[in-house]
């Protein structure tokens, strides 16, 4: 008995430092300012992220899911291959990859030069932004969706395709549903990864600024006062999402 | 009819098998663990892919090219229930049929449910089910569907006796009123003679002796199929 309250205490201790940095939200750093001097700059900074970030998570879940179904299903030396190709991308430092990002799809060589000359901007703009979220995320979406499509028996799809269902019936009715929790914790993953990504963004679409972006911005140019209202929105719009869904996977474990 | 010349290879030997069964017909493939038995049925159901051979079903030709699985005309019921958890059992017993189809077979489904005893059952999560009741909503989902060809391997498992009779009992009142044609796969003997009319034994991957199934039991061609039988 006095080993469980010792061991409650611990994580108490634990927990209370763990979230402890969220004490900066109440410091006294001033009156907030909420554009950083720069009218609608907040509002617009939100709007760019948001958008943005749903339609990389669009691109994750389209190209993303039919690859994690496939390495969760084959079991071929290349799948060994492919997943390794899939860890550069999340093992890659985000600023390298930002700078990688540049050089190669920059103007200065002849593919980045061709996309130009077809109006196609590859820095600075929305299709710059959307793709370095798509980079820094798609890797980290493919490798948890893939450890919730194997946890769907094979035998099970088998069995329905038996039944009469084509593939994409079995994905629906079968694969989807079963693993679908472990998708949203896979799109969750992915979600905070793009939001919050800071470096690789930096260096390709310095404009237009997401949230992370304007409010390194605004550090630089107004201090805190002028970061605080953006940075409250960015943890709102952050957490509750991934948030919601490890509580309702937590449930269902208890629950199975 | 089923005509299915079958030649897997694997370790420790290959399965090199013969098969013809008239539409209608009731076959059961018996054999001890491990003979074969089931790599037989898994290539018919395309669940494995021979690696030489041809299975054919009434005119259509399953392999080769492999048919996918969706297209073909053969419903299978395997040695685990393998019901889908997320569903109702009446969701899985329905689950084959298209959404034209349910109102068609209602009074099948409704037959289906009422002879194993399902109806008491029709909400309840399919995974809450006990082991018993999970081989009645597999045999009833198998058979919701009329499927002309049915695949049966270790249809019973580790049911009780009682259980045992009276699946065997629906299985072989179904298979008069559809005609389906019938290939059950075992290793104990009495479930065999209990469904089928013919029989194959096999020994490390091939067919030793086929026949009526009371003669298969008088005469056994090897010391290790009439031990295995009983005789």
């Amino acid at each position: 008995m006095r080993s469980v309250w010792l061991g409650r205490a611990a994580l108490l201790v634990f927990t209370l430092a763990l979230l402890y940095p969220l004490a900066g939200l109440f410091a006294p750093v001033g009156a907030w300012q909420w554009d950083g001097g720069v009218h609608g700059s907040t509002a617009a900074a939100v709007r760019v992220s948001l958008s943005l970030t749903g339609l990389a998570m669009l691109i994750d879940i389209v190209v993303g899911t039919p690859v994690a179904l496939y390495l969760a299903r084959h079991a071929g030396r290349d799948r060994m291959v492919w997943e390794a190709a899939i860890l550069v991308s999340i093992l890659m430092p985000p600023l390298a990859l930002g700078i990688l990002l540049s050089l190669a799809f920059g103007p200065q060589n002849s593919f980045g030069a061709w996309l130009l000359r077809l109006g196609v901007l590859t820095s600075n703009s929305a299709l710059a932004f959307t793709a370095t979220q798509v980079y820094v995320s798609i890797g980290y979406y493919i490798v948890a969706a893939r450890a919730a499509l194997a946890a769907v028996p094979f035998d099970l799809e088998r069995i329905a395709a038996l039944l009469g269902l084509d593939p994409w019936q079995v994905f629906r009715r079968v694969t989807f549903p079963l693993a679908r929790l472990g998708l949203a914790a896979a799109f969750s993953l992915a979600w905070v990864r793009a939001l919050g990504e800071f470096g690789a963004v930096l260096v390709t679409a310095y404009y237009p600024s997401g949230m992370p972006v304007q409010i390194w911005v605004n550090l630089q140019d107004a201090g805190m006062p002028a970061v605080m209202p953006l940075l409250v929105i960015f943890i709102l719009t952050a957490l509750p999402l991934p948030w919601v869904f490890h509580l309702l996977a937590q449930t269902r474990s208890a629950n199975a | 009819m089923l005509e299915a010349r079958i030649v897997k290879r694997r370790r420790p030997f290959a399965v090199e098998v013969e098969l013809r069964l008239e539409r209608g017909g009731r076959l059961g493939l018996f054999g001890a663990s491990g003979a074969g038995k089931s790599t037989v049925l898994s290539c018919i159901a395309g669940l494995e892919q021979p690696d030489e051979g041809e299975v054919r079903f009434g005119g259509q030709r399953l392999y080769p090219p492999n048919l996918p699985l969706h297209r073909r005309p053969l419903a299978y019921l395997t040695q685990n229930d393998l019901l889908f958890p997320h569903l109702t059992v009446g969701e899985n017993v329905c689950f084959g049929l298209g959404n034209g189809d349910r109102e068609a077979a209602q009074a099948w489904v409704g037959e289906l449910s009422e002879r194993l005893g399902l109806a008491a059952l029709w909400n309840e999560r399919a995974r809450e089910v006990s082991g018993g009741q999970a081989r009645r909503v597999a045999l009833a989902r198998m058979l919701a569907r009329r499927p002309p060809l049915v695949l049966l391997d270790e249809p019973f498992g580790a049911l009780d006796l009682p259980t045992l009779n009276d699946l065997a009992d629906a299985i072989l009142q179904w298979q008069r009123k559809l005609g389906f044609t019938m290939v059950a796969v075992d290793h104990r003997a009495e479930i065999l003679g209990r469904l089928c009319e013919q029989g194959a034994v096999i020994e490390s991957g091939h067919i030793i002796q086929q026949g009526a199934w009371p003669d298969l039991v008088r005469s056994p061609a090897t010391e290790l199929t009439a031990r295995l039988l009983g005789a």
